[in-house]
């Protein structure tokens, strides 16, 4: 589990002589466990609070803490270190590594953080847990877009991270497949109290979550439990 | 960790193996590089082992000759005596040489004509460069008609111990007072891959006779060549240094008349510098070939670079540190080099054994694989993968992962 505070968190670019106000004095908590759902339209800041969660971004001001820890004090190598036991990433596009078979995919992070010797007994638990067990020795481009999302999710498990960041998981599956995802990820939420900050489009996933943060030009607008009615 | 390595590994493999004709034609660069440098590096190491022999031997004994204007290579034996009087001079040898096959043309040749070599057995107990048998038994005091062989001359003349050779050989063409004796071979000698392989060692007495041979049918039986010797070989104590025989052979000069010692630094700094020539021409062709190899692995890497940078961006947003992503790339890299490194080296040495295989008897051989060269030829290659991959894996280091994951 993942506790985050966000203090007033800030992320400015320069474009030319004006400056671009993507994340803009955000300021909340996320609790141990959450599901929450990050909403608001494109170029409102949610891509780039996910990239900042998930100490991809440095902030130009304000501070992140994530479990007691100020990450704008660490340098990059501890920010790697922080990523690579801490963060799970789902992306989109699932970005899994054409060279690499299923199991190497799901196994991937194991090569830059230390873990027991239990890695690859765990990479082939999460298959097993994602309905994968039979693909394991594929090539990802041997895979559906849906096959492809569940190992990019079993892939940001393997670490054991207690926060993970979906990035429009379902974006790129049909609607059948993204209730699958969603049922997924509901259950590593439940069963493994792994924190879930989802950056989403769609209806369906932000309904499922249990917190629902709306952005707008870099601001936060609204900050709720998530309610059936609520998402409408 | 065994499995992530091994993974790790084939994921390299795999991403060589990705662009098939690209990383083709990258090793093939490589490949021809240390074929180049393997080759010609043999060669330049066989030419080495040839001056090593000659330093060896040249830098151990001064040798004296007849003084500058004299013409004719032709010195009183007693010449002997006043020098071993010299302060610091231990031993004094006479030696002739011949060629063993005169009239042989060798246009173009690597190594030491056939020549028959006449000097005191005794000799090898003082020199530097130690002569060694294969077979038999070296030259027994006080006989004629003896000969022992070096290990290319016997091949070329396909003899065993007990059997008979004609020498000097005579040559299709010679004219009918051309003189040979038969010698009976009494040992062969294990390869030194210097001079004395091509040499045909005869005892002094008989090195005067052919010494008479040589003489113009005019004077010949007006000179006792018992008398006489080409040259002469002067040792100092076992262990004095080459200054020393430096000094020794300034001071024959000073103390002994109508002899011209030549101070062995010289003798050796002219083998040395005429191996540096050759080795640095060699060795910088083969060079250039390599460094044109290594350029299409700089080429190469950036590519391979630009086209996984969304993985490079993946890799960092999993847990990989700058240093990572650069040991990935560099490793790569340093792979690439390797796989050209073990062809090329493959390659060439094949081609040298077999070259060396083929080589007519009696001709020296012209390749020589050492440790040093094999270590030198895919140390290179290893080395140069890792070097050439040094900016492209910087550049893959230092990519925003941000940037990198949204890279369309």
């Amino acid at each position: 589990m993942a506790n985050l505070q966000l203090e007033n968190l800030t992320k400015h670019y320069k474009q030319g002589k004006s400056v671009i106000r993507a994340l803009d004095g955000v300021t909340l908590d996320i609790g141990d466990g959450e599901f929450v759902a990050v909403v608001g339209r494109s170029g409102s800041g949610k891509t780039t609070m996910l990239d900042m969660l998930g100490l991809l971004l440095r902030p130009t001001a304000g501070k992140l803490i994530i479990d007691g820890t100020d990450t704008g004090k660490l340098g990059d190598r501890d920010l790697a270190r922080l990523r690579g036991t801490k963060v799970g990433f789902v992306f989109q596009e699932f970005n899994l590594l054409p060279t690499l078979n299923v199991l190497e995919n799901v196994m991937l992070p194991l090569r830059y953080v230390s873990h027991g010797h239990d890695g690859r007994q765990r990479a082939e638990d999460l298959l097993e847990r994602v309905g994968l067990t039979d693909r394991i020795r594929h090539r990802a481009t041997e895979l559906s877009g849906g096959q492809q999302q569940r190992v990019a999710i079993a892939r940001s498990m393997v670490n054991r991270p207690s926060l993970i960041l979906l990035d429009e998981p379902t974006g790129a599956v049909d609607t059948e497949t993204a209730q699958q995802l969603i049922t997924l990820l509901k259950s590593l939420n439940e069963e493994d109290q792994v924190t879930i900050v989802v950056v989403t489009h769609d209806l369906d996933v932000a309904k499922e979550a249990k917190r629902q943060i709306r952005l707008k030009d870099g601001k936060v607008v609204a900050d709720e439990a998530v309610t059936p009615t609520a998402v409408a | 960790m065994g499995f992530a390595i091994l993974a790790y590994l084939m994921e390299i493999f795999r991403n060589i193996s990705r662009r098939k004709l690209r990383s083709f034609l990258t090793i093939s660069g490589i490949v021809i590089g240390v074929l180049a440098l393997t080759t010609m590096g043999a060669i330049a190491e066989n030419f080495n082992a040839l001056i090593d022999g000659g330093v060896k031997y040249f830098g151990s004994n001064i040798q004296i000759g007849p003084p500058d204007g004299q013409s004719a290579s032709l010195l009183p034996i007693s010449k002997i005596d006043e020098i071993k009087k010299v302060d610091g001079v231990a031993a004094a040898f006479p030696s002739y040489g011949f060629s063993a096959k005169p009239g042989a043309v060798n246009v173009v040749s690597f190594g030491i004509p056939d020549t028959i070599a006449a000097s005191d057995p005794a000799e090898n107990d003082w020199a530097a460069l130690k002569l060694t048998l294969a077979q038999g038994h070296p030259i027994d005091a006080g006989s004629s008609g003896q000969v022992v062989l070096g290990s290319t001359i016997d091949k070329e003349f396909k003899k065993k111990i007990g059997d008979t050779l004609d020498l000097p050989v005579r040559p299709a063409d010679a004219k009918p007072d051309f003189i040979t004796h038969t010698f009976t071979v009494v040992g062969i000698l294990n390869p030194t891959l210097t001079a004395p392989d091509t040499f045909a060692y005869i005892n002094v007495a008989d090195g005067q006779m052919l010494l008479k041979d040589s003489l113009p049918i005019a004077i010949r039986d007006q000179i006792d060549v018992s008398k006489i010797t080409e040259s002469i070989s002067v040792y100092g104590k076992p262990g004095t240094s080459i200054t020393d025989l430096d000094k020794i052979a300034d001071r024959i000069n000073a103390q002994v008349s109508g002899v011209k010692a030549t101070r062995p630094s010289v003798i050796v700094g002219s083998f040395k510098s005429g191996g540096a020539i050759f080795t640095g021409i060699t060795t910088a062709a083969a060079l250039l070939a390599l460094v044109i190899g290594g350029l299409s692995v700089v080429n190469t890497m950036f590519m391979a670079v630009a086209e996984r940078v969304r993985e490079i961006g993946l890799k960092k947003a999993v847990g990989a540190t700058t240093r990572h992503i650069m040991g990935e790339f560099l490793l790569e890299a340093t792979i690439i080099g390797a796989l050209g490194g073990l062809i090329g080296y493959g390659i060439g040495a094949l081609i040298t054994i077999i070259a060396n295989a083929t080589t007519p008897p009696g001709q020296s051989t012209l390749f020589l694989l050492t440790v040093r060269l094999t270590v030198l030829a895919l140390g290179f290659a290893i080395a140069l993968g890792a070097v050439a991959g040094i900016l492209p894996a910087w550049r893959a280091a230092r990519l925003d992962p941000v940037t990198a994951l949204r890279n369309q």
